[in-house]
Formats: C-alpha cells, structure tokens, sequence
C-alpha cells in the first residue's frame, strides 16, 4: 500500500487552498483506491496486480493533479519542491562525478597551499631573517601592539617546516588508516569534510603568511631611509666641496678646475634625482620637504649646475655667478632638511 | 468510447446517478461501468475534479459518512440546483440526440 500513499502524494502534494481540503481530497481518493484494489483481489489478482491495476486504471498523478488544481488551484511551494526533487534525482545519478570533483579540486587546492607554504618557509622567510639581522628590517617594529604575532608566526611556520617529512608522514598514515578501518557508507563525506576542513585550515595559514611576510616589508621600510642616511650625506658633502672649489676658482679664473668641480657636483646632485630618500629628513613624518617636493629642488639645482657649467666652458663670469645664485637658492632647502635631520638624530642620541 | 464525448456526458450522468440515491466516488464510478456493460471507460481520477467542480457550483452536496468497518466515504447527493440543472442536461441531450439521430437515419437511407 506504500505505492498508493505515494501516489497520492504525488497527487495532493500541490493542490491549493486550505490543508484541511487537501487531506479530505486524499482520503477520498484513497478510499477509492482502496476499493478497487478490494475489488481486483476479490477478482483473483495478487496484491501488487490490484494495486497496479487500480492505479492504472485511476490515471497518471500527473493529469489528475492537473486536473484537481484546474478545480482548487495550486500551491507554489510544492511545485518548486517538486522541481528542486526532479533536479536532484537528475543529478544523484551522476554523483560519483560531483565526489571525484570534489576530491580533485580539495586535493589541488591543498597541494597549492603546501606548495606555497613550502616555498614560503624554505626561500621568504629565511630571507626575512636575513634582512632582520642586517638590519635592514628593524626587529622594534615588532614590539608594537597588533605585529607581536609576527615574528611569533614566522618562527612557528619556520619551525613546521624544519619538520616537514614528519607532518607529511604523519598526515599519509592518517589517511591510509582511514582509508583502511572506516567502513562508514559516508565515507565519501567524510573524506570530503576532513579535506575542506585542512583546505580552509592551509588557506588561513597561507594569508596569514603573505600578510606577515608584506607587513614585515612595510614595517621594515623606516629603516632603509636610516640605512641610506650616510649616503645622502656623503652626496651632499660631495656637492659642498665641489661648489666650494668652483666659488674659491672663480676670482683666479681657473677654469679647469671649475669645470671639473662643475662636473663632480652635477653628478652628486643627478645620483640624489634618483634616490631623494637618502637625503636625511626626507622621509620623515613632521614637516619636512616632501620627496616630490625634494625632487623638484633637486631638478632645479642640476639646471642650475648646467647653467654654470655652459658658463664655465663659455669662460662667463657673471653666468657662472648667476648659475650659482639660482643653485643655492635650490640647493639650500636640501642642506636645511638634512641639517634638521642630523640635529634631531644627535638630540635622540 | 470517445473519451471527449465522455467528458461532455460525465456531470449528465453523475447528476442522473445521484438523483436515484446517494452514491460515493468508487460507487459512481463503478455504478456507470456496470450499467454501461464497460462502454464508459475513462480514467476514474477525473470524476473527483468533476465532483468538486460540481459540489462547487452547488448541484451536489459532498457528507463524509463511517460506516460500520471504521471506513469513511464521501457521499454526494444531488440539490435542487442540481436537479434544475439535470433537467436542462438530459432536455439539452436528447434534443442532441434526436438530431443527431436524424441526420444519422437520413444518412443511413442514403446507402
């Protein structure tokens, strides 16, 4: 009879109104049902003909839930469901496919996260080490609330991966053990869970590494513009002298040595174009020369430099005074910022 | 028999039926197999939306009723409605009858 109660819920399921309506409808088909299989027992069938026979006899569920709505309407959820039922039976039948990829994509997203893991902690992070011992990277940028976990993390990752033959042993004996003592019919789904659950696991290892990995970086920098320091400072020295020389060959007119004073103080301002930041105080949070603002200065002091230096070659005097003028005017901005610096780093000291 | 001149018979002969007693679905159904020596056989699910339609409209009137086994059934009888309306059916089907009938005999003469 399990046959005639699915029947009629295919049939009733869907059909509208009120659920006190949708219960007598199945009774009284149920009723009828139940009497024509009565009535084909009595006639000598077995009890899966009659049922058969009754059913056939009743119709398709499909034409008298039509017709039956056609009279009470239809509920929209029941169709949707019924729809959602269709689909999944459809697509149950190919579900070895949706496990197999399932387990691929589990499988390469977790051998992606390891592999990057692994280059992390064989390449990047002894790097980092590295620059930190150098002093490239100050280790005090550490110490502040919120990047504690840093230097913490790296070790703990550094240490996994001094040990990665065991975990990777361990983790095959795990899954051969599974593999041979769970006889779970779910055994599919918990392969999957334990997979998902490792891919989500390795994905937070993974971005928690690139975050340290990048925020050591960013934290770091303060120390290139100190590291860099003293040769913007043997720079501008350099440029000093030069100018000096050229002001002191000026009376006397020595105009070899000018020019050569000319070329050497060019090349000091043009090798400061490229890396304003090692001018002390250029990188420094109070108010200070911006670094475009350093440029600008320092693009205006090798005009000026050039200036002087067709002067000198033309053996001009007013030009080459003039040139002068107009470089220290640009010149003297720089020399203020990288006093300020120096006297600000004597004062900490 | 053509199961579309069946469907424009079926609230004719459940009217007839249920003017000669009360009658549930699996009777009717089985009553108009019997009486038609098996000339009527449609499928018997579409009687329900038919009776529905019909108890709807007011020509019959559907009771549940326990008999003596613990069974329920749903016995219709037919209203005075229903019974205008049987009177207008059979009125409106023997006028079709007798002219079909007519063109038939004419036709018949004919061979």
């Amino acid at each position: 009879m399990d046959k005639i109660e699915h029947y009629l819920d295919q049939v009733c399921r869907s059909i509208g109104g009120p659920r006190s309506l949708r219960q007598h409808i199945r009774q009284e088909l149920g009723e009828h049902l139940r009497d024509a299989v009565a009535e084909h027992l009595s006639g000598g069938m077995s009890e899966p003909e009659a049922i058969d026979r009754a059913l056939a006899d009743f119709g398709g569920p499909e034409q008298v839930r039509a017709e039956l709505e056609a009279t009470h309407g239809h509920r929209l959820l029941p169709v949707v469901i019924d729809k959602a039922m269709q689909w999944k039976e459809k697509t149950m039948r190919a579900k070895w496919l949706w496990v197999t990829w399932a387990h691929l994509v589990l499988v390469l997203v977790i051998a992606l996260e390891v592999l990057t893991l692994t280059f992390a902690t064989m390449f990047l992070v002894p790097r980092l080490e590295k620059l930190m011992r150098d002093g490239l990277i100050i280790p005090a940028a550490f110490e502040e609330s919120g990047t504690q976990w840093i230097p913490a993390f790296l070790r703990g990752l550094n240490g996994a991966g001094q040990h990665t033959t065991w975990i990777i042993l361990g983790v095959a004996l795990v899954g051969a053990l599974f593999e041979w003592r769970v006889r779970s019919e779910n055994k599919s789904f918990i392969r999957l869970s334990a997979l998902g659950t490792a891919a989500v696991g390795l994905t937070v290892a993974v971005a928690l590494t690139a975050g340290a990995l990048t925020l050591s970086f960013f934290l770091g920098l303060p120390a290139m513009d100190r590291i860099a320091a003293p040769f913007g400072i043997e720079q501008l020295a350099s440029i000093d002298t030069s100018v000096s020389a050229i002001e002191r060959a000026l009376p006397t007119k020595d105009w070899e040595a000018m020019q050569e004073n000319a070329n050497r103080a060019a090349r000091g301002v043009n090798t400061l174009v490229n890396v304003p930041f090692a001018i002390p105080g250029a990188t420094s949070r109070r108010e200070r020369p911006t670094i475009d603002e350093l440029r600008g200065l320092l693009d205006a002091a090798h005009e000026s430099l050039r200036q002087a230096q067709q002067a000198i070659q033309a053996k001009d005097v007013e030009g080459v005074e003039a040139a002068l003028r107009d470089f220290r005017k640009s010149y003297h901005p720089l020399r203020e910022a990288a006093k300020k610096s120096s006297g600000d780093e004597g004062a900490r000291q | 028999m053509d199961t579309e001149l069946l469907k424009g018979t079926l609230a004719l002969l459940i009217l007839s039926l249920l003017n000669r007693r009360t009658m549930y679905g699996y009777e009717i159904a089985a009553t108009v197999h019997r009486d038609t020596d098996g000339t009527f056989t449609w499928r018997e699910g579409s009687l329900y939306p038919s009776l529905h339609k019909m108890e709807a409209e007011g020509l019959i009137v559907g009771e549940w009723e326990e008999k003596e086994t613990g069974r329920k059934r749903r016995y219709y009888h037919i209203t005075k409605k229903g019974r205008g309306a049987l009177r207008e059916k059979m009125q409106s089907w023997t006028e079709l009858c007798n002219a079909v009938n007519r063109v038939l005999e004419k036709s018949d003469g004919q061979d």
